[in-house]
């Protein structure tokens, strides 16, 4: 393959930033919406060692996994459960568009850091 | 499978906060040694898609959801277990410090398990089932599930010694509810790699094997 085919072939990188970068926040908007509301494995674990559930029922509505833990430390952070709660789902909107930005310019920065530096 | 701060007492958690740091390190030096310039755009977006997609819990019955960890995917795309270090480090940070989605005292033993466990599992056993099935997504669709299962094991285990968890009803429901949420994993993960294989093929390493000979 010349290098010009190669060129058209593939995707420019402004392209592929673009379209990855609305493709997570596509995905973002959409869990707002459409997530399970379930708790995950680890918390549906602590429900079931706690006798809340059994493996294979519903987990209650009102359960607690944490309540099991026997760890001291806290900590609140300021988007608790990917949600801005003052604005509703605007919100979490909002929070989850947030933490997607952060982490891509994150990644951007500690990469090219750690190159400059190298 | 983010382990609040409530589920490790202390000095454990520093133990695993020391040997997730050794792993930290070790990424950061991947990738300075062996991340080229024209990939950082790739794994910026890689990582801004897992953090997306870690948000979109599906449910997988049994009154339990689970979303997409991402350690396997970033490995087999980024031809590296020490990606998936890199990129699920950055991920945790955010989500344990802003949005309290994981601890901040577990966060050693959160990139244990989703970084750490997640990357080499995916990694290794990508390029194992690859000698034997010559196909690029069926064996990253079950590296990935692999990835899933054997971190929720080991988180399991780690649950057993906090104090946290009985050891053996722990690995069964940690091991039921994570066999069904890999399924996902492997699905998504084998649909990510299709698609940048289909947009940008020169960006993957999906041919390079371990230690970086050519599979």
């Amino acid at each position: 393959m010349t290098d010009t085919q190669k060129g058209e072939a593939k995707m420019n990188d402004m392209t592929f930033i673009a379209i990855g970068l609305v493709i997570a926040l596509i995905i973002g908007v959409a869990a707002v919406f459409l997530a399970s509301g379930d708790p995950d494995g680890l918390e549906s674990t602590s429900l079931y060692v706690q006798g809340e559930k059994t493996l294979t029922s519903e987990s209650p509505e009102d359960g607690d996994a944490e309540a099991i833990g026997t760890g001291t430390f806290e900590y609140e952070s300021p988007f608790p459960d990917y949600s801005w709660e003052a604005l509703g789902k605007l919100g979490d909107i909002i929070a989850l568009v947030l933490g997607i930005v952060i982490v891509f310019v994150l990644i951007m920065g500690v990469s090219r850091l750690i190159k400059i530096k190298a | 499978m983010h382990i609040p701060d409530a589920f490790i007492p202390l000095p454990q958690a520093a133990i695993y906060w020391i040997i997730a740091l050794i792993f930290v390190i070790l990424a950061l030096r991947w990738a300075r040694n062996e991340l080229s310039e024209e990939k950082i755009p790739l794994i910026a977006v890689l990582a801004a898609g897992i953090f997306a997609i870690q948000a979109f819990n599906l449910p997988v019955g049994m009154g339990t959801s689970g979303h997409l960890v991402g350690g396997a995917l970033a490995a087999i795309v980024l031809g590296s277990p020490f990606a998936a270090v890199f990129i699920l480090t950055i991920v945790l940070i955010i989500q344990g410090v802003v949005f309290g989605d994981g601890g901040i005292t577990t966060m050693g033993a959160n990139i244990i398990n989703m970084g750490v466990i997640g990357g080499f599992v995916g990694y290794y056993s990508y390029h194992g089932i690859k000698s034997a099935i010559k196909n690029d997504f069926i064996p990253a669709a079950i590296a990935a599930w692999l990835a899933c299962f054997i971190s929720a094991i080991a988180c399991a285990i780690e649950m057993f010694i906090a104090g946290t968890f009985p050891l053996v009803p722990g690995i069964i429901a940690m091991g039921t509810y994570h066999a069904a949420i890999g399924i996902i994993e492997g699905v998504i993960t084998a649909g990510a790699i299709y698609l940048i294989y289909t947009t940008r093929p020169d960006l993957m390493e999906l041919g390079k094997g371990p230690a970086g000979s050519e599979a």
